[in-house]
């Protein structure tokens, strides 16, 4: 390997490598007798990283060795992040910077960029449209994330069994996620359909609800959110389903035979073991589940758009704000505070399930 | 695995190559290349059968190539005409359209202008809040030299023209026009035993008609009208007379129409406004089923109409059918209507203006108004012959209130021009759904239609 | 143990209620394409339904080949997603072993670079990305489509939540065995993440497959469009001929769903015999 090649060549000149360990070793003599005075823990620690460096440096320099065992480390773990990485900056990242600045600026696309400091976000917070679109957002994740996340797991806990047909039902309930969201959107606004004769209303009417209290669903301002939630459960879990199905198979088998041998059942088996080895797929699940709910857009702009696709405030969700304010008024620079907004409160939330990741590997 | 894997990555990766290799070539090139693979593609779809006869002839050397950005190629009717015309009368110009698509037009076209490194002549302008975005931005070219320069009579557009200036400048012309008509189904009628609707009725009368065929047994329901969900289908019988704009600010003018498709929504005279719009039911569908006594819905749906009876998807229940003009509020001349126009404009960045401007002026005068006429469609400019060719066509009803109804006297943009329009636009169109899905009553809608626009208009 | 099987009968018949009552209802949404792509456009939204049409209208099937050159977008999609799931699949697997079992500085820093990015909306950043790509050239070329999709974070972030679960000390013994890296990546890890891999390929196989802002963006040439622009071709200014939409649809399902049973087996090896019952 090139790397390796590289990295083995000899420093021949042994000069050079005494005049090293001169300055090295006293450096590495003064950090040891600091490292015994000090008693804080978090000064300790730095310390001690210092003295494995310099360590590490003298040994360098005594093997004539180019780069460090660190940095021969760093070089390798690079050279296998390289391929994506380098993709992922040109066309992602530098693109989304770009789009940071812009939540400072005021900009059409054409015309020249003009700074305006905060005036975005205040513009935002004085706009109505942000304020409703924030709280359905937020009220859409909450009532989404955690039941999906439920139907997801319980779904695939289920399809991993030995049951009949169970190719069959997998595939099954990966279709709604597949299926073209105007036929999947039209399915769901006809069950529940706003008249009297829609098969949810007559359930409901028959179970006594009077005709004129029958909810209108997506075209009532008062239930459409929650129409909204109940439709992406349904649409979702099964893509959720196959991330879980994928983590199932990870988990050693022996686990649940030495369980069985203790005597557990279904439910404690599934507690101390299946749960807890399927933390760092929950982990993901979650992040990837409130991520994708912060960015709803077209499963409501579906179900509640109407003919003129236009989302009123009782329906409206941060994305589309976005993008009516960037491509129907073309404020990209007000569109871009609003996502940093988004963006802001995603990261909270990521942060938040990081520490808590942290805090199980521990 | 290694060894397959292995394989895969040279795979890809010399597909990768090539196609790096492809790309580099086409952006950088210019027209004639690009010229010669829509020929290609042209050729690939009449091969297939495809009803779309793009570009003709390929360009041939030393031609100025003019590339013209619209929608729908394949299904649009009389692009390939006007242009065939154009190039016959101005040897050594190609038009070349791209289609951008339909549904997201005004996006992908304003996506496209944006910056400056868009390479179209010409650009088709689907409405006005598109146009309004475009002229924000600063993309078009401002036509009022070249108008003056040729003389072009802005008369002709029948006062839509002075509709479209922009403090003082304009920055594209119509070249079609659909304006608003009434459709009715003259079986249904006759089953009910009811006279037809006429050319000059008040909404009174209109609303009288549309009960008086109203059949609302359960099975047997038929609808004396059909509001489509737009709101223009409400909202614009309100400002008919002239006396209000849907710009002011206060829409207390909306209230009596509001009374009265409510009053015919909650007596089963026309379909229920949330079914409607949860159930995405097309109008054209709804009147093709043959139990809708009338619709009222813009003069594009004439050819569409005549089209799908003639190729049987709609059967005989709707065969029989006629048009009368609008209906309109007391004191007011039959014939006023609204409008709705698809022009062309210039962009700044366009690489070939003066040519560009030769093809606006043809696609937007007489010449090409003659020439979207004979295929079934409305041009900006009408005349009386064009009015005459689109009466003729096979298809169209015989009678003479038909023919009569094309006749407009007045006519206002739906959504007329305005620095604010699509803002206001969104206003509007969440109190008229409130208002139709019964989440709030006519006088809180129109309070928060009043509210919500001043506070725009404010700004 | 005689009573025990009987309630575990029970559970059993209980469970299959649950599973054929659950898959009805993910059924519905294609049962109402395939009713739909026999209809004419007309009656399509028509409430109540008719599940069954009266005259099944097969016409559809072979319109949708003639009104717009079908098999050209079939064939640009097919190479665009394959092309797009291989690179997606090398490069993610690639870099999530560094960032899951690898330790080098800035480690936490780039990770985090990474996720946060998944968080934009891609409306954000589109226009600029637009205006860069036009600037290199990639302005209606399958490049543009490639560069979008090939390189996401996703990939990364899923890989590396895998590989997570693969115990440390697998790697500690190769490379005391004197393994390099690049080695062990591709003896150890990759044989034991095939689930992930399927996984991975299935989620981008479908997105790109279906996605449909993006090649709208940056695609005109007809001979360069994808299916997706293709099945908007059928919704025109003034009509959506619904039927063929559905037609097309429901064709253009099938090879998402080969790919997904093909893919199935993967996600039962590893679980002995055993597994969890109930």
């Amino acid at each position: 390997m090139a790397f390796n090649n590289m990295a083995n060549q000899k420093n021949v000149d042994p000069e050079k490598v005494k005049e090293k360990l001169a300055r090295l070793e006293p450096q590495l003599l003064a950090l040891q007798e600091e490292l015994k005075k000090t008693s804080e823990k978090g000064k300790r620690d730095r310390l001690i990283r210092k003295i494995e460096d310099t360590q590490g440096k003298i040994k360098q320099a005594k093997t004539g060795e180019r780069f460090s065992r660190q940095a021969k480390r760093d070089l390798v773990a690079y050279s296998f992040i390289a391929p994506n990485f380098i993709g992922f900056c040109v066309f992602t990242l530098i693109p989304i910077i770009f789009a940071f600045v812009l939540a400072f600026a005021e900009w059409d696309g054409n015309n020249t960029i003009k700074f305006v400091a905060l005036n975005n976000f205040i513009a935002a917070f004085k706009n109505d449209r942000f304020l409703s679109s924030l709280k359905n957002t937020i009220i859409y994740c909450i009532g989404t994330v955690p039941l999906t996340l439920v139907c997801a797991l319980g779904l695939a806990v289920i399809l991993n069994q030995k049951v009949k047909c169970r190719n069959f039902f997998r595939t099954v309930s990966f279709f709604p996620y597949v299926a073209s969201l105007v036929a999947v959107a039209a399915v769901w606004n006809m069950l529940f359909s706003p008249q009297k004769s829609g098969p949810v209303n007559m359930i409901l009417y028959n179970l006594g609800v009077a005709a004129k209290s029958l909810p209108k669903w997506s075209a009532d301002k008062d239930w459409v959110m929650f129409t909204v939630v109940l439709f992406s459960v349904w649409k979702n879990m099964g893509y959720y389903m196959v991330i879980y199905l994928a983590g199932l198979q990870g988990i050693n088998a022996e686990l649940y035979e030495a369980c069985s041998l203790d005597g557990a059942n279904t439910w404690q088996k599934f507690l101390y073991i299946t749960w807890p080895q399927l933390q760092p797929t929950t982990f993901f699940v979650t992040i990837m589940l409130t991520i994708n709910c912060f960015k709803v857009y077209d499963i409501v702009y579906m179900l509640a758009g109407g003919s003129n696709g236009v989302l009123n405030k009782s329906a409206i969700v941060l994305v589309y704000h976005i993008y009516e304010e960037a491509f129907r008024n073309w404020n990209l620079g007000y569109a871009s505070a609003v996502a940093m907004v988004l963006f802001l409160m995603v990261l909270a939330v990521t942060l938040i399930q990081f520490r808590g990741e942290k805090k199980y590997a521990n | 695995m290694k060894k397959r894997l292995l394989g895969l990555t040279l795979a890809c990766s010399m597909v990768v190559m090539s196609l790096a290799g492809c790309s580099g070539g086409s952006g950088t090139e210019t027209t004639a290349a690009s010229a010669a693979e829509t020929t290609k593609a042209a050729e690939t779809t009449s091969a297939a059968g495809g009803t779309a006869e793009t570009t003709a002839a390929p360009a041939a050397e030393g031609d100025t190539v003019l590339k013209w950005a619209v929608w729908d190629i394949a299904a649009t009717v009389y692009y390939q005409p006007l242009i065939d015309a154009f190039e016959a009368a101005n040897p050594g110009v190609k038009i070349e359209m791209v289609d951008l698509g339909s549904t997201d037009y005004q996006t992908v076209l304003a996506t496209e202008l944006t910056g400056s490194g868009s390479d179209f002549d010409i650009v088709a302008v689907k409405d006005v809040p598109g146009y309004m975005t475009l002229v924000n931005k600063g993309v078009l070219e401002p036509l009022d030299d070249y108008i003056a320069k040729d003389s072009v009579d802005l008369a002709q557009y029948g006062g839509i023209a002075d509709q479209l200036n922009i403090n003082g400048n304009i920055f594209e012309l119509p070249f079609i026009r659909s304006f608003w008509v009434l459709f009715y189904n003259k079986d249904v009628f006759d089953n009910a035993g009811v006279e037809y609707p006429t050319n000059d009725m008040t909404f009174e009368q209109y609303d009288a008609l549309a009960r008086s065929v109203t059949n609302t047994t359960p099975g047997e329901e038929v609808y004396g009208t059909h509001y489509h969900t737009w709101r223009s289908t409400v909202q614009l019988f309100g400002i008919l007379d002239g006396k209000n704009t849907i710009v002011d600010g206060t829409y207390d003018f909306l209230k009596p129409y509001y009374e009265m498709i409510l009053a015919q929504q909650e007596d089963g005279v026309c379909q229920d406004y949330a079914t409607l719009k949860t159930s995405s039911l097309h109008y054209s569908g709804a009147f093709a089923q043959g139990n809708v006594a009338m619709l009222n819905m813009g003069s594009w749906f004439i050819p569409t109409l005549i089209e799908k009876i003639k190729t049987g998807e709609y059967g005989p229940e709707v065969a029989n059918w006629g048009l009368v003009k609008y209906p309109h509020a007391e004191g007011v001349e039959p014939g006023t209507t609204l409008a709705q126009i698809t022009s062309v404009a210039i962009p700044t960045s366009a690489p070939h203006k003066d040519q560009a401007w030769e093809f606006v002026k043809f696609v937007t005068g007489a010449e090409g108004a003659e020439i979207v006429a004979n295929t079934g469609n409305f041009p900006a400019v009408t005349t009386d012959a064009v009015i005459e060719a689109i009466s003729s066509i096979e298809g169209f009803p015989q009678d003479e209130a038909s023919a009569e109804a094309l006749n407009t006297v007045q006519t206002y943009l739906e959504m007329p021009v305005h620095e604010k329009s699509s803002e206001i636009e969104t206003v509007l169109n969440e109190a008229h759904d409130n208002i139709m899905t019964e989440g709030s009553s006519i006088d809180e809608g129109i309070e928060e239609m009043n509210a919500g626009v001043q506070a725009i208009l404010g700004q | 143990m005689k009573v025990q099987s009987k309630s575990y009968k029970f559970w059993r018949v209980i469970l299959y209620v649950v599973l054929i009552a659950l898959a009805v209802l993910m059924l519905i949404p294609f049962a109402w394409m395939l009713s739909a792509s026999l209809k004419l456009d007309k009656d399509v939204f028509i409430f109540p339904i008719k599940w069954i049409p009266e005259n099944p209208r097969w016409q559809n099937y072979i319109d949708i080949w003639t009104k717009i050159p079908m098999a050209k977008f079939v064939m640009n999609t097919a190479k665009l997603t394959v092309i797009v799931t291989c690179l997606q699949l090398l490069t993610s697997s690639f870099a999530a072993y560094a960032f899951a079992k690898l330790d080098f500085k800035h480690k936490n820093l780039l990770f985090m670079a990474y996720i946060s990015t998944i968080a934009m909306p891609w409306q954000v950043y589109m226009v600029p990305q637009f205006i860069m790509m036009r600037g290199m050239g990639m302005n209606d070329t399958h490049m543009a489509i490639i560069c979008l999709q090939a390189f996401s974070a996703f990939g990364v972030f899923m890989m590396r939540q895998f590989y997570q679960g693969i115990p440390d000390e697998l790697c500690e013994a190769a490379r005391i065995d004197g393994m390099s890296e690049y080695k062990i990546y591709s003896k150890i890890m990759l044989p034991l993440s095939k689930p992930a891999l399927s996984t991975l390929t299935i989620f981008t196989f479908v997105a790109t497959w279906n996605d449909f802002l993006g090649p709208m963006i940056y695609l005109k040439t007809e001979a360069k469009k994808t299916l997706q622009i293709g099945l908007r071709m059928f919704i025109s200014q003034y009509s959506s001929e619904y039927g063929l939409i559905m037609a097309a649809s429901v064709l253009s399902l099938i090879p998402v769903l080969i790919v997904f049973l093909s893919l199935q087996k993967y996600f039962v090896e590893g679980i002995a015999a055993t597994g969890v019952k109930g």
